[in-house]
């Protein structure tokens, strides 16, 4: 094997690919890139067994070829080189890397022994890049983090036609973001539920894809385990969590008794300071009224504080309490200066939408629900 | 060829998994496959081969073949590349809790091959945690009552009274038996190639133990330590003497332990050189001198428990000794474990009978109970050589 490549664009593509490799793997092999050289492109790839990642580069192949190199050394090496072109050559059992007036030589692993990576599913369809990534993150942060629980520790993917919903809940809070997208059968129909850290990590390593793939693994008399995206080159395919996800829509409220709209900036402030007070999972209790929103929170003989802020309140009034962090994660997730918040009753959940201004109509793409807590007495 | 050949002895055994690895492709089809289930529990005593039979099963599952040993996912599993089975064992006593909170969490996934997610657990007896409670053994719980639906585990223990009873009560048990002396030398010669005569009394000696008997055929220093047992009973002839040889015993199973854990820890080492790409000319490998600090603490701890499993592989040999004994005093028409040793076994039956033997075996007995226990083993084995010498001074 022997090609030459721009040595910046290589040390992206290595830095990437090695991103997930284990540091104590079950066999030495697994701590491996893979490089391969074939006439016009080198491909990378690494797996650790659950997460494969793959990433191919244009370049000139003088020889092509496949060998498997300690991925964290090779990383190491490509982030020092000088801005120069770096070529790639085996020799023997060994690997020499030569860039201006650099010169290494690596060991190579057994090839032989790597695993066959998992191969891409058919693609199901297109999704622009950065509002997959957005939306990702919007959900990722109810996921549950009890691994006792594993259905709950991941993001569900459901595709209808073009809509793809995407949902997370720790049963204390559910986010939902719906988003279009260009299936490639408009009959299409698909789930998935995907472990949320994982699928986090992937959308961020896409964000500079303008679009990017996904692929849904419906392999004949195979089992539905796995889901691929690709893009800008890059490609992933994770394992799917198998196991049952909540069923969610129902959890909506059809009505609400009373509505809020709140600036959100302000309001996050007030909740930060409001709940320097509140000991570990005592919850914020908000009051809206006619006159706007108070929020307080600490009880009895302890610490106590309350702030106002303003509110444009609608409905019925209302006391509730929340979980202050689980609140700020909603209001941080919303997009727009303003958030909406409807209630039913104290005891029921409220709903979070962003408004991006204080006349604009609640953006439902993205609901985040939360749960209230329990008030004593 | 099939990777249940490798089991010895184990027909019964191979049968019942291969007619499982049958349901299991009418399972994946859609269909029903009652001898098919998603959690296993293989028992046998030492040297059976569970892990092996485990492992087996594995391959079994996983292979369009139904366990060819040859194709990619065969060989995946064999070096442990495979994405879909995970073998586990406690690095040190016992499984930590954390360990197997990891374990749960990884048997959520699918199969990313499509067939089988598969869990192999090697001594599942120790899933009982250094207090002593089940605390590693209830994580599991849930996850082997109700697996994902493609989720198999495989726990593996040495008898059924080793593990616990709400672990047990989820689990299809699969038992292992002891292989026979004939069939252990069978192996011995047609596998790895041992002179008969030689085969037949590492079968013997090891009592079924296909490891250890592999270990007698191959290797002249487990020979001499056999042999050294055999000649210590005569040996304890004054207080002095048991000492000396109680001093002796602890030497020789450190001996032993090393032996046993040499080749494994060299490998590992090399394993975390290949990682980081240690060799390479040009650039210094980060991080390797942490990472083989942490591997050597590993095996210290892995070392103490192969200490501790030499010292009682030792009094296993020194109680098939009395047993023998036992025997000659009887006149007993049963074949003698350590025939080679003729001489020693009609000397110590001469100069005892066989209550004052059956008090020995009884001391052997305790003292391995007592080392369970993690007494120091030399102050224990003083005692019992000192015992063993003279019986009636004990009572």
């Amino acid at each position: 094997m022997k090609f030459t490549i721009d040595s910046s664009a290589l040390a992206d593509a290595v830095a990437w690919a090695a991103r997930s490799l284990p540091a104590r793997p079950t066999a030495p092999v697994l701590a491996g890139l893979l490089l391969e050289a074939k006439q016009t492109s080198l491909t990378l790839s690494g797996f650790d067994l659950e997460v494969s990642a793959q990433i191919s580069l244009d370049t000139d192949v003088e020889e092509p070829g496949r060998v498997l190199v300690s991925g964290r050394l090779l990383a190491d090496i490509t982030r020092a080189l000088p801005h120069l072109p770096v070529t790639i050559a085996t020799d023997g059992p060994r690997v020499n890397v030569e860039c201006g007036s650099s010169r290494f030589t690596l060991l190579t692993l057994p090839v032989e022994d790597y695993p066959s990576l998992p191969s891409m599913p058919t693609v199901s369809g297109l999704i622009d890049g950065p509002t997959f990534t957005s939306a990702i993150s919007q959900v990722a942060i109810a996921a549950g983090r009890d691994e006792t629980l594993p259905a709950l520790t991941g993001i569900r993917l459901e595709i209808e036609g073009d809509t793809l919903t995407l949902a997370a809940t720790d049963r204390y809070r559910l986010a939902v973001r719906e988003i279009p997208w260009k299936p490639e059968q408009s009959s299409i129909s698909a789930t998935a539920l995907i472990l949320g850290r994982t699928l986090n990590e992937t959308a961020k390593a896409m964000t500079s894809a303008t679009e990017v793939e996904l692929a849904f693994s419906s392999r004949d008399g195979a089992v539905e385990s796995l889901v691929g995206f690709s893009g800008a080159g890059r490609s992933t395919t994770t394992r799917l969590i198998d196991g049952e996800f909540p069923k969610y829509r129902s959890l909506f409220p059809d009505d609400s008794a009373t509505s809020a709209q709140i600036e959100k900036a302000s309001f996050i402030d007030a909740v930060k300071r409001v709940s320097l007070v509140a000991e570990r999972n005592t919850p914020i209790r908000l009051a809206f009224s006619s006159e706007g929103l108070t929020l307080e929170a600490g009880t009895g003989d302890e610490a106590q504080a309350s702030e106002s802020v303003d509110a444009q309140v609608t409905g019925e009034e209302i006391l509730i309490a929340f979980n202050p962090q689980y609140l700020v994660d909603g209001l941080n997730a919303v997009v727009g200066d303003y958030v909406s918040m409807t209630f039913v009753s104290s005891s029921k959940p409220a709903v979070l939408t962003g408004m991006l201004t204080a006349d604009a109509k609640p953006d439902s793409s993205y609901r985040y629900l939360l749960m209230p807590v329990r008030m004593a007495g | 060829m099939s990777v249940f050949d490798g089991l010895v002895g184990q027909e019964m055994a191979a049968h019942e998994l291969q007619v499982a690895v049958s349901d299991a492709q009418l399972v994946l089809g859609g269909q029903a496959g009652p001898a098919m289930t998603h959690a296993w529990l293989f028992v046998g005593p030492p040297g059976s081969g569970r892990s092996l039979a485990a492992r087996a099963f594995a391959q079994a599952l996983q292979c369009q073949e139904g366990g060819c040993g040859q194709c990619k996912d065969c060989l995946d599993i064999a070096n442990r590349t495979h994405p879909d089975v995970v073998m586990t064992e406690p690095v040190g006593v016992h499984y930590g809790v954390e360990d197997v909170r990891e374990l749960v969490a990884q048997a959520s996934g699918s199969p990313i091959r499509g067939r089988w997610r598969v869990f192999v657990l090697e001594d599942a007896d120790r899933l009982e945690s250094q207090q002593m409670d089940w605390k590693p053994a209830n994580v599991l719980l849930k996850a082997i009552e109700e697996p994902a639906p493609h989720t198999v585990w495989i726990l593996c223990a040495p008898s059924l009274q080793d593990v616990i009873a709400t672990i047990k009560s989820r689990c299809r048990v699969v038992s292992l038996r002891t292989p026979s002396a004939s069939e252990v030398t069978e192996v011995l010669i047609t596998k790895y190639g041992a002179e008969p005569e030689l085969a037949a009394a590492a079968a013997r000696i090891s009592q079924g133990h296909i490891g250890q008997a592999r270990r007698y055929v191959r290797d002249e220093d487990t020979r001499n330590r056999h042999s050294d047992v055999m000649n210590l009973p005569a040996s304890l002839t004054t207080l002095d003497a048991c000492i000396e040889a109680a001093a002796q015993f602890v030497e020789t199973a450190d001996e032993r332990m090393k032996d046993s854990v040499k080749g494994r820890d060299t490998q590992e080492r090399e394993d975390v050189r290949q990682v980081y790409g240690v060799g390479a000319r040009g650039i210094e490998a980060r991080g390797v001198a942490k990472a083989l600090n942490d591997l050597e603490k590993t095996q210290k701890r892995r070392a103490k428990r192969a200490r501790s499993d030499a010292v009682d592989l030792a009094l296993l040999d020194l109680l098939s000794f009395y047993r023998d004994v036992l025997m000659v005093q009887w006149g007993a028409d049963v074949s003698l474990i350590n025939k080679e040793f003729a001489a020693q076994l009609h000397a110590a039956a001469a100069g005892a009978s066989p209550e004052i033997t059956m008090r020995r075996i009884e001391e052997v007995l305790r003292t391995r109970a007592t080392l369970s226990g993690n007494a120091a083993p030399r102050l224990v084995l003083e005692a019992l050589f000192a015992t063993l010498r003279d019986p009636a001074v004990a009572h």
